[in-house]
């Protein structure tokens, strides 16, 4: 294949009056880890949701290997190879930690509900199928000894791990991140993004990466795109948006401070959550 | 002519009534969002305690003619003591829900309906008799255009409706607590944050539809003067018609459920009268099915966005 | 990956017909050394019982699994027993010139109502795809008001019908089709033959608890779950949100039409319009809701416990509904997910859930 994984071109978005996004465009190569970086509101979970389906764009278009996605309701979106997590941990609370994969993995499953309700050959080796390949999914992201818990009861890094092998158990070809690391301790971080270093080469996907933690991001990615109010301010290579002075305003223009504050706000909600 | 006409008057009659019933609906769900099940009992309720009310008066005798001013007496009782149980509901079943799931909600609501309801036949409440409603507004007929009576009571049964409706509007749209209002059901969490009483103004939303929906029920038992609370089925499908309304016009939209009601009541008594009388039910359940198909927000509403 | 040929194979497909055997054996017990032994009435209880246990965990396909709510189960419970009442009466009236039931046990009297059982179910499936169509699109409050709407209508159009025809001279003369709209209007459907027995019971219910775990065991029944648990995010995990929901409610349709062919075959009852209004999906509702939302086990339990405890408080028939609505209240306030939640009866006793798997 010579053209790109996704391609986004010029999608827009505006609720009422607000333009969340703006012109919003991405090129994603194979197994190429990409970020998305803006100050609070910018538009960034909004191009998320607009990528997945959940919102449709009112300009633009999205495709995925050469084939059309917007318009598609969202899990014709997933089954086409376009998996996210949410910033706002989704899991399927009152179901165990293996389950949540499982769920995921339906889309292997290829016998009836008839064979179901039979139970035959056919549906017991898939969904035996579908239990090992969820079990390797826990043990990577370190939760299999969680397994039969109910998800609910997770704390709150493992909630977030466990968004993440859920959204790799539909088997994707991009995966979308938001902000996985939000409300994680330093050394947790760390483990997370030798995590997603890894994932590409793993699973011969692409990544898309939301992260307010400039330390996680820079790390990991080979360019980023900076979003704010819904604009696209920049893109490029990681140093070269470090120094970029668009960038720079864009951050500090909201005032360290106050930035400090939403951080603060924004763990303390989640920590309740 | 003349059975168009009768009809058309007929269907702004009951369609109003419909359209103070939605009312209630409409505003509760703007504010929490779900269902109030229990809203047609409320409308039950404020015929059978106007009921109650007047036989304790001794106006249900036979000959008895009530003060000119009496009938308004007991409708403002009723509305009062309506929105004070309305109210209490809030208070006691559904306040201990905020937040939870909305099926939870939804099955609480029908739970304390079915309460109202099955109360209401215990002998030392309402009882199971059929009862008929005395007149308690004046009437007469005020003019005859084409053998069609306009009759006094249909005009005070539609006037009182729509001033309530203005009122409502006004309450709404120029008040700070209706403003209150709005903010709460634009989002309860922000609205919380920014200071207003939250539980303050969800209680006045209760009392303020609750006493829409008494007031519904005693100008429609003013109409169809025959009350039986073990045909209590129809009366509460009145009030799930009136939903229908809310939902036609668009759920939250309080325009909307002014609209719906007459839309609804117009559909029910054309039908009624030009295709088959039996089949009323029919053809509201028909129009909602055919607005959730294809324009589920509602005639007025505007389609939700969920947050992600 | 195919089934292998061999023994493997042979024991497999044993293990998924072993329960449906099992379940035939219970009620071929049941059929013809307990209920002979307990007399009419325990029987007749038990054959009560049993057809609640269907309504109540078919709905909890639609109400505890998928998280929708419908409360017009009994809308279809009477689609499934009309039908099947038609089939039975009419067809009995034309095979053998009299309703009065027909052969022994399995005899053609008894295939007949199989059969009449079957269309019931297939029938009111149908009914379910109408009316879950154009309202699962939507949030789960609107299927409430759709599926009341519908139990409603349906109890005025059946009011409505003519009088049941009583001599096989008039049924042949009638068209078929006609033969629809003669069941019996507001008076019900009398006539219909008693063929509902303790084995037609203990099979049906042994179809429906093995369906209903097996569903909830497997992917399809995991993809329900995820609906009830967060519809944006099974929709984000690839679930096709609207079929699967309408899925879950034809099948729940299904099993209530089947438990209509039951209740209309059976001694005692008539098949009325009243008896299957709004009390009656209320009834079920409170099961499922008392039992657990999601649990089978709970559902059935609390299916049984509320058919027998009527006859228990018969004095206090009139504080029922009382009880009922006030016990609702309070279960949603107390502990929303009803009394067993998600988890069955035998989680009780183990530390953890395992799952919801095997
Ligand atoms: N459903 C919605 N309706 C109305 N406005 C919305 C909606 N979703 C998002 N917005 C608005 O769009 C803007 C962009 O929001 P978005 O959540 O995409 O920001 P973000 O970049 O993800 O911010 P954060 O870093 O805080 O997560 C914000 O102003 C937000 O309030
Ligand atoms: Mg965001």
């Amino acid at each position: 294949m010579s053209g790109p994984l996704l391609s986004v071109e010029s999608i827009s978005l505006a609720f009422g009056g607000l333009k969340a996004v703006n012109a919003f465009s991405l090129s994603l190569g194979r197994r190429q880890l990409w970020g998305l970086i803006g100050p609070n509101g910018a538009g960034k979970t909004t191009a998320f949701n607009l990528l997945t389906g959940v919102y449709r764009p009112d300009s633009g278009t999205v495709s995925l290997e050469g084939r059309r996605l917007n318009g598609l309701p969202p899990h014709e979106i997933t089954a086409a190879g376009l998996a996210r997590t949410f910033q706002n941990i989704r899991l399927f609370p009152d179901l165990s930690v293996l389950d949540n994969v499982r769920v995921a993995c339906h889309l292997d499953a290829r016998h009836g509900l008839l064979a179901a309700l039979l139970r035959t050959p056919r549906h017991l080796a898939e969904e035996k199928a579908m239990e090992e390949r969820s079990r390797a999914l826990l043990s990577l992201f370190g939760l299999e000894e969680r397994a039969d818990d109910d998800a609910r009861n997770l704390p709150y890094g493992d909630q977030r791990r466990l968004e993440m092998a859920r959204a790799l158990a539909t088997a994707p070809k991009v995966l979308l991140l938001d902000e996985p690391a939000a409300g994680m301790n330093p050394r947790e971080k760390d483990e997370l993004t030798d995590l997603i270093r890894g994932l590409p080469a793993r699973f011969d996907i692409a990544v898309l990466l939301i992260e307010h933690d400039m330390g996680v991001v820079m790390d990991l990615v080979e360019g980023i795109t900076v979003l704010d109010h819904g604009e696209t301010i920049a893109v490029g290579a990681p140093a070269a948006i470090r120094r970029d002075p668009k960038v720079i305003e864009a951050y500090l223009g909201t005032g360290a401070v106050d930035e400090a504050v939403d951080e603060a706000v924004d763990e303390a909600v989640e920590g309740r959550a | 002519m003349t059975k168009l006409l009768q009809t058309a008057m007929d269907a702004v009659a009951v369609g109003s009534l419909y359209a103070l019933i939605a009312l209630g609906y409409t505003m509760v769900y703007g504010v929490l969002k779900f269902i109030n099940f229990a809203h047609s009992d409320i409308f039950v309720l404020g015929a059978w305690s106007s009921f109650a009310m007047a036989a304790a008066l001794g106006w249900t005798k036979a000959g008895a003619t009530p003060p000119l001013l009496g009938g308004f007496a007991i409708l403002l009782a009723s509305m009062a003591f309506c929105a004070a149980a309305g109210i209490a509901i809030e208070r006691f079943a559904y306040r201990p829900l905020r937040g939870a799931p909305r099926l939870n909600v939804l099955i609480t609501a029908i739970g304390v309906s079915l309460l109202l309801q099955n109360v209401g036949q215990l002998p030392f409440v309402f009882g199971t008799q059929p009862q008929r409603m005395p007149q308690l507004l004046p009437d007469r007929v005020l003019a005859s255009v084409a053998g069609v009576d306009l009759r006094l009571v249909d005009l005070i049964g539609a006037g009182t409706a729509v001033a309530l409706m203005l009122g409502l509007e006004a309450l709404v749209f120029r008040t700070k607590l209706g403003r209150a209002m709005r903010a709460v059901s634009w989002d309860v969490k922000t609205a919380a944050l920014m200071g207003i009483p939250v539980d303050r103004v969800v209680a006045f939303t209760f009392g303020l539809g609750s006493a829409l929906a008494a007031a519904a029920g005693l100008l429609y038992a003013m109409k169809y003067p025959g009350l039986n609370q073990p045909a209590h089925a129809t009366w509460v499908l009145l009030g799930l018609k009136a939903f229908v309304a809310a939902v036609v016009g668009g759920i939250g939209n309080i325009r909307g459920a002014m609209l719906g009601g007459l839309l609804i009541g117009a559909v029910e008594l054309f039908g009624a009268a030009y295709f088959s009388p039996h089949l009323r039910d029919l053809y509201v359940f028909t129009l909602l099915i055919l607005v959730l198909l294809y324009r589920p927000a509602g005639l007025l509403g505007r389609a939700a966005v969920e947050k992600v | 990956m195919e089934a292998r040929p061999g023994p493997s194979a042979a024991v497999t497909a044993l293990r998924g017909v072993l329960p449906f055997l099992v379940g035939a054996f219970a009620s071929l017990l049941l059929h013809f050394v307990v209920a002979p032994a307990s007399g009419p009435f325990a029987t007749k209880l038990v054959m009560d019982a049993g057809i609640n246990v269907i309504l109540a965990v078919s709905l909890n396909l639609v109400n505890g699994f998928t998280g929708q709510f419908s409360i017009g189960h009994a809308g279809f419970m009477a689609v499934g027993g009309y039908t099947a009442g038609l089939v039975t009466y009419y067809g009995s009236m034309l095979l053998w010139g009299s309703p009065a039931a027909h052969g022994g046990f399995l005899g053609g009297g008894e295939l007949l109502f199989l059969a009449a059982c079957l269309a019931g179910a297939a029938v009111a499936a149908l009914a379910g795809l109408l009316v879950g169509l154009p309202s699962l699109r939507l949030r789960g409050d609107y299927l409430a008001i759709v599926t009341l709407g519908f139990g409603e209508i349906l109890r005025v159009l059946l009011q409505r019908t003519g009088d049941v025809l009583p001599t096989a001279a008039e049924v042949r003369r009638t068209p078929l089709p006609e033969l629809a709209t003669h069941v019996g209007g507001a008076l019900g459907f009398t006539g219909i033959p008693f063929y509902t027995s303790p084995f037609w019971v203990g099979i049906f219910v042994t179809v429906m608890l093995v369906v209903a775990y097996r569903l909830k065991s497997g992917s399809h029944g995991r993809s329900f779950l995820a609906i009830r648990e967060d519809e944006v995010a099974a929709e984000a995990m690839g679930i096709p949100t609207t079929r699967v929901k309408v899925t879950a409610f034809v099948l729940s349709a299904l099993f209530a039409g089947l438990a209509g062919g039951l209740f209309a075959h059976l001694v005692g009852t008539t098949l009325n319009p009243r008896e299957l209004g709004f009390q009656k999906s209320f009834d079920v509702v409170i099961m499922v809701v008392l039992g657990g939302m999601g649990s089978i086990s709970g559902a059935a339990i609390a299916a049984v416990i509320l058919t027998l405890l009527p006859e228990l408080l018969r004095s206090f028939s009139e504080y029922r509904m009382i009880l009922y609505a006030a016990l609702l209240v309070v279960v949603m306030i107390v502990r929303p997910q009803g009394l067993l939640g998600l988890g069955e009866i035998w989680d009780v006793w183990r530390p953890r859930r395992k799952g919801t798997g095997r």
